[in-house]
């Protein structure tokens, strides 16, 4: 958000794009209520990477690490541990280890919260040593660990499934995936609307906390490290402890996306959670605006649909088919890329900014 | 005002055009089922480094719009609606669930790679859509049947496959050394599994095993493990680039195994050509694999009428399509399977009558697959494909040798 619009605005504004995202459903076919779902997942990883990057100012090439933590949290404690993860061998340390009151499964709503915790003690953890590095530095670092990821949780077979993975569908405590409906206060929704309401409820909760916790002398003190470093740390402003809580919740942030796209995809595995993933989130923060939270849904539209642009539905069959080629999404994907980055370099949010500029100014001439 | 009325009578004769329709359809028909189309979908990796494999859903695209042109199957069009996942197994829940909630498939047909299948098959068994002709050889397809009965792969299995390379090895060299390279995942485990099984109480004669991760970039240290055992037989059960570094390491290392295999879907006439570093290389020469397609790029089928059949179908079909790709023909031999199962579950299709098809093929003639080798399944039999020819690299080509063997289970 524009620090040029008036807080009343502001929150106007909010609760609009609440309302219009509890109402969209009503419009929108099941299937498109799915993709939406997905976009409120990148949403929620975009906005939890653009407090670590928009506003710290510190490149992080690795959250789809931290959403694999908080995906593999949530598979592990929904299926009820490593008994039930397959090809798991009889009387092994990880059973032995696995307390027994989680053995029948725990409801997927519990584990969100579980599973952003555990990724935000796995940023902190992270962020301790690593954001020590200056800037070039450290996005190698955590791109190390978004490569490094599947491989570890390949090691760790005996909890993680391994290649194979963890299958949730089927799973008593995963809500509503087996029969495809779920029952809300007043009305039965599918599995579908299920997730769209479940992904844009926790989205919208996490866009206002975020929304607050950086207008508050905290968020002046994230972006003052990124400002620059030198006068923050003349300030007062201990870098090493701002950079690092700022890591840890934006690894928040990603946990919980992570958990949702583990709910959302009834499955996960090592292949889930790529390298890509990572760099599709920083594409999704650049095309949003680094340092604007207006700009996000943008980015998590364009994240979503242009990695599916060779499944979207509702183009005309000619440039359908056109995209069937291997590689040509690809291209497309790129090309579609340099030319928002070209017209857009601050991203959508910073062209909002510069769009409301000329009202804002008078706004704030008027009242002064 | 006159577009309010031209809007109005534009509904107006949209809804008269569309209410009998609506009233008039019979309601017998399983989704994707209509009077003049049956439509079917599946998932492939379009985009990422899988992409290549994605020429399996093309091909078999073009076989269905062959067929379509020649009148379809009773009078019914097949279209094929196949959805880019990435070879993410994430995303091809997604597509899945696009294709069967909202396009409303008849079946899911053709989808590429083992955990990608695996992570959608209690859903489609919920839901009750047919799986069909998984493209994996992952032999839990047809092992855990009785609790997913309506998912079915296509070609042999990895263990089976495996098999016949242990016999192979024993007949020719009982007392072989024997040396492993397999990928870590579950395909090139169930291919060591397999050789295992095969080599029986001579297991012991597999003197090392390497494995190497699929996303690592390099296994020359494997191969110089794997020499320093002195084995004289090489099992080279890794894909694509490592199934060539392998041989290039193995040259460059001086190992000189007298016999060497290579897994089947490695392969590719392609993978063979580069390994063999135009002809540089000699360590791939005799090495020995097991097929169940006819190689288009082989010139032993130059004048096969199935290769030129193939060859037909791409050059109309696939524009700026290869006609030596072996992925196009994979594709094209188990679309030409599930023309022929459809032809079989009766005039109007339903899905049980195609799933009850599908467990009484016999087919001795389809074009693309081996002279000798019949596409057969029974009630008890869910594996289409189950024989399988050696072949020998021959410089630049594959050479069928010996007889159609049948695979163990």
């Amino acid at each position: 958000m524009s620090r040029r619009l008036p807080l009343a605005a502001k929150i106007a504004a909010f609760v609009l794009f609440a309302v219009f995202l509890a109402l969209l459903p009503n419009w929108i076919s099941d299937v498109r209520a799915q993709q939406f779902a997905y976009v409120g997942i990148f949403f929620i990883a975009i906005l939890g990477l653009n407090i670590v990057t928009g506003y710290c100012g510190q490149i992080s090439l690795g959250h789809g690490a931290f959403m694999a933590v908080g995906g593999y949290t949530s598979a592990i404690l929904i299926s009820g541990g490593p008994k039930a993860v397959a090809g798991f061998p009889e009387g092994s340390t990880y059973l032995n280890l696995w307390p027994d009151f989680l053995e029948g499964g725990v409801k997927d709503l519990y584990t969100i919260p579980i599973a952003g915790l555990v990724a935000g003690i796995a940023g902190l953890a992270f962020g301790l040593p690593a954001l020590r590095l200056p800037g070039l530095y450290l996005a190698l670092a955590t791109f190390g660990v978004a490569v490094a990821t599947p491989q570890v949780i390949r090691y760790f077979d005996g909890v993680s499934g391994g290649t194979a993975g963890i299958q949730l569908f089927g799973s008593p405590e995963l809500t509503g995936a087996t029969a495809n409906k779920v029952d809300l206060p007043g009305r039965t929704v599918t599995f579908n609307e299920w997730l769209y309401h479940l992904t844009w409820a926790i989205a919208l909760v996490l866009l206002a906390v975020a929304w607050i916790v950086l207008s508050t002398r905290f968020g002046r003190a994230l972006r003052a490290v990124r400002d620059s470093e030198v006068a923050a740390a003349s300030s007062g402003i201990s870098l090493a402890r701002y950079k690092t809580l700022a890591f840890g919740l934006s690894a928040f942030y990603a946990g919980i996306a992570g958990s949702l796209y583990a709910i959302a995809n009834t499955f996960v595995n090592p292949e889930t959670y790529r390298a890509d993933l990572s760099l599709a989130l920083v594409i999704g923060a650049a095309v949003a605006g680094l340092g604007w939270l207006s700009g996000l849904v943008v980015g998590a539209l364009f994240v979503y649909f242009l990695e599916n642009v060779a499944s979207l539905d509702f183009l005309p069959s000619g440039l359908e088919s056109a995209l069937k080629n291997p590689g040509v999404p690809d291209m497309v994907y790129g090309v579609v890329l340099i030319l928002v980055m070209l017209l857009l370099p601050y991203g959508v949010g910073g062209g909002l900014a510069r769009l409301f500029r000329p009202l804002t100014n008078r706004l704030y001439t008027r009242s002064s | 005002m006159s577009k309010w009325i031209a809007l109005g009578s534009a509904s107006i004769a949209v809804a008269l055009v569309a209410l009998p329709g609506a009233f008039g359809s019979r309601p017998a028909a399983d989704p994707g089922v209509s009077a003049r189309e049956i439509l079917i979908g599946g998932t492939t990796p379009l985009t990422g480094e899988a992409s290549s494999g994605s020429g399996t859903a093309i091909g078999a695209e073009a076989y269905f719009r062959y067929v379509d042109a020649r009148g379809g199957v009773n009078g019914r069009k097949i279209t094929y609606r196949y959805l880019d996942d990435g070879y993410d197994p994430g995303r091809t829940v997604q597509a899945t669930r696009q294709l069967v909630q909202q396009d409303k498939v008849f079946a899911i047909f053709n989808s590429l790679g083992t955990a990608q299948n695996l992570a959608i098959r209690p859903f489609l068994n919920q839901v009750g859509v047919p799986q069909l002709f998984i493209a994996s050889g992952y032999g839990g397809w047809a092992r855990e049947a009785s609790r997913y009965p309506l998912s079915m792969g296509y070609i042999p299995t990895y263990t089976g496959e495996a098999q016949l390379y242990a016999r192979d090895v024993l007949a020719k060299r009982p007392r072989a050394r024997i040396a492993v390279l397999y990928q870590d995942d579950d395909y090139g485990r169930e291919l060591l599994a397999g050789l295992k099984k095969g080599l029986k109480g001579k297991a012991r004669q597999i003197v090392e095993e390497q494995s190497y991760d699929p996303t690592s970039t390099d296994i020359q240290s494997q191969i110089a493990k794997l020499k320093s055992s002195r084995a004289d037989v090489f099992m080279n059960f890794a894909f694509g680039k490592f199934a060539i570094q392998a041989f290039v390491y193995a040259n460059r290392l001086g190992w000189k195994p007298a016999l060497t295999y290579v897994n089947a879907v490695a392969a590719s006439t392609t993978v063979m050509s580069l390994a063999s570093e135009g002809g540089t290389n000699k360590r791939t020469n005799g090495a020995l694999s097991a097929a169940f397609f006819k190689d288009p790029a082989s010139p032993v089928f130059a004048k096969d009428s199935g290769i030129k059949l193939f060859r037909s179908i791409v050059r109309k079909y696939i524009p700026r399509g290869d006609v030596r790709n072996g992925y196009y023909l994979a594709g094209m031999a188990s679309a030409y399977s599930f023309v022929d199962a459809l032809r079989k579950a009766g005039k109007t299709p339903t899905r049980s009558a195609l799933m009850k098809a599908m467990l009484r093929l016999d087919e001795k003639t389809n074009p693309f697959v081996l002279k000798g080798i019949t596409v057969k399944t029974s009630g008890k039999d869910r594996r289409p494909l189950e024989q399988a020819q050696l072949q020998r690299w021959q410089k630049t080509h594959w050479v069928p040798v010996g007889k159609v063997l049948t695979t163990p289970k």
